[in-house]
């Protein structure tokens, strides 16, 4: 072994035709998920990864459940940047009664994608205006 | 003895091997997972790139096969990107962690994030898991690259150690609860640990004291240099992660030592494991 390595001159040029395929094969699909991944890195720096968040949330389904209703929503963060602590806060409002407000935070929503969650009302959601938003965040 | 497809699959599959042992700790820390997609984006191309050119210098001295130019150490650095990447994007998938209903920039930033910790394993798993290593050819070249070469892998091992705990909540909830004396006490015993485990306590792979070196000069030579590179190892892995914004200067002081004393045994130890 020592010796071969002290040849290591002469062996340049002969280790150079000997590269064993494979050895081709796992550098190359190596230099493919590399350029890959620093490509979408890379264009996400120059493609409004720096805006800040801004959340929307719409509601995806109402159903009932006991001792109230359950309503699961979608928020999506349409900007670059990613939000933390989400709070999404939900009113049902009903005529003749005061209104009821349900909260939750979501951790994170990152930036270009959308997470689900649910809140949960006594009142029925259907029967007066139920509205849902994004109170705040923190960035991470 | 020629280096034939057999010989390099079996080095791949350590190189497999390596990845997730060594990858498997941050694989499962929920901070990493969020700063996959949270942390900047330009600082991850910078964290990839560097981990590159760490990749290359380690298969010069430790590769998972004997390597003969740059060519080959490139070639070597990029199988052991790609086999982090694969390693780490299977992980992620099988532990829920990435799911098909994310968005691109998402499921790239985590894997793109959790190779960093599983390449360096792949490139290390060899020397690691393998029985037949050219100890010889190695040691030459550790003695060859000289002081450079010292300063290298004492960076290659303050980085592996301190990317293992920097993401994590804790470096900055100690931070906050120490007080100054705390953080010199911590500050002298990282450099006393460095200083001992290098030259004193025989590991394996352990450093004679320089020829005519006395104490002084070995102290000022290696272990406060190995100090000071494990502080500026800890500030590029803060920095990276975003936690240095926004901090005032006492506070990154404070912060620079929690993460200098694994970073110095890191340092200390690179010699041990690569």
């Amino acid at each position: 072994m020592n010796r071969e390595h002290k040849a290591g001159e002469i062996q340049t040029a002969k280790a150079e035709q000997q590269v064993p395929w494979l050895e081709w094969a796992a550098s190359g699909i190596g230099l493919f998920l590399v350029l890959g991944i620093f490509g979408v890195i890379g264009w996400q720096v120059f493609n409004g990864a720096t805006t800040p968040p801004e959340i929307i949330v719409e509601v995806d389904t109402v159903a009932p459940v006991e001792g109230g209703y359950r309503v699961l929503f979608l928020a999506r963060n349409t900007a670059g940047e990613a939000a933390a602590q989400v709070e999404i806060e939900g009113t049902v409002s009903k005529a003749g009664a005061d209104t009821e407000t349900s909260r939750v935070v979501l951790d994170y929503i990152p930036g270009h994608s959308e997470r689900q969650g649910g809140l949960f009302f006594t009142y029925e959601p259907r029967s007066g205006s139920l509205a849902v938003r994004a109170t705040g965040f923190t960035t991470p | 003895m020629r280096v034939t497809s057999e010989r390099y699959a079996i080095g791949l599959a350590r190189a497999f091997g390596g990845a997730i042992i060594f990858g498997i700790p941050l694989l499962m820390t929920m901070e990493m997972w969020s700063l996959g997609f949270s942390m900047g984006r330009g600082r991850l191309l910078l964290l990839m790139v560097f981990t590159l050119v760490l990749l290359i210098g380690l298969s010069y001295f430790s590769g998972f096969e004997k390597t003969f130019s740059l060519k080959e150490d490139a070639m070597d650095a990029f199988a052991a990107l790609g086999v982090g990447v694969i390693t780490s994007a299977v992980l992620l998938v099988v532990l829920a962690v990435i799911t098909f209903d994310m968005s691109w920039g998402d499921i790239v930033g985590r894997v793109a994030l959790q190779s960093v910790p599983a390449s360096i394993g792949a490139m290390l798993g060899r020397k690691q898991l393998g029985d037949e290593q050219d100890m010889d050819a190695e040691e030459e070249r550790k003695r060859e690259a000289g002081y450079a070469g010292e300063l290298f892998l004492m960076l290659a091992g303050a980085l592996f150690l301190a990317f293992n705990m920097a993401p994590t909540e804790e470096m900055i909830l100690i931070a906050f609860q120490m007080t100054p004396w705390h953080a010199l006490a911590l500050g002298v015993l990282s450099m006393l640990l460095l200083h001992v485990f290098v030259y004193s306590i025989g590991f394996s792979g352990q450093e004679g004291r320089p020829e005519g070196g006395t104490f002084l000069s070995t102290f000022l030579h290696f272990t406060l240099t190995g100090y000071g590179v494990a502080l500026l190892v800890s500030l590029y892995v803060l920095w990276s992660f975003g936690r240095t914004d926004g901090v005032s200067v006492a506070e990154m002081a404070n912060m620079l030592v929690v993460l200098g004393f694994p970073a110095s045994l890191g340092a200390a130890t690179a010699r041990l494991v690569v």
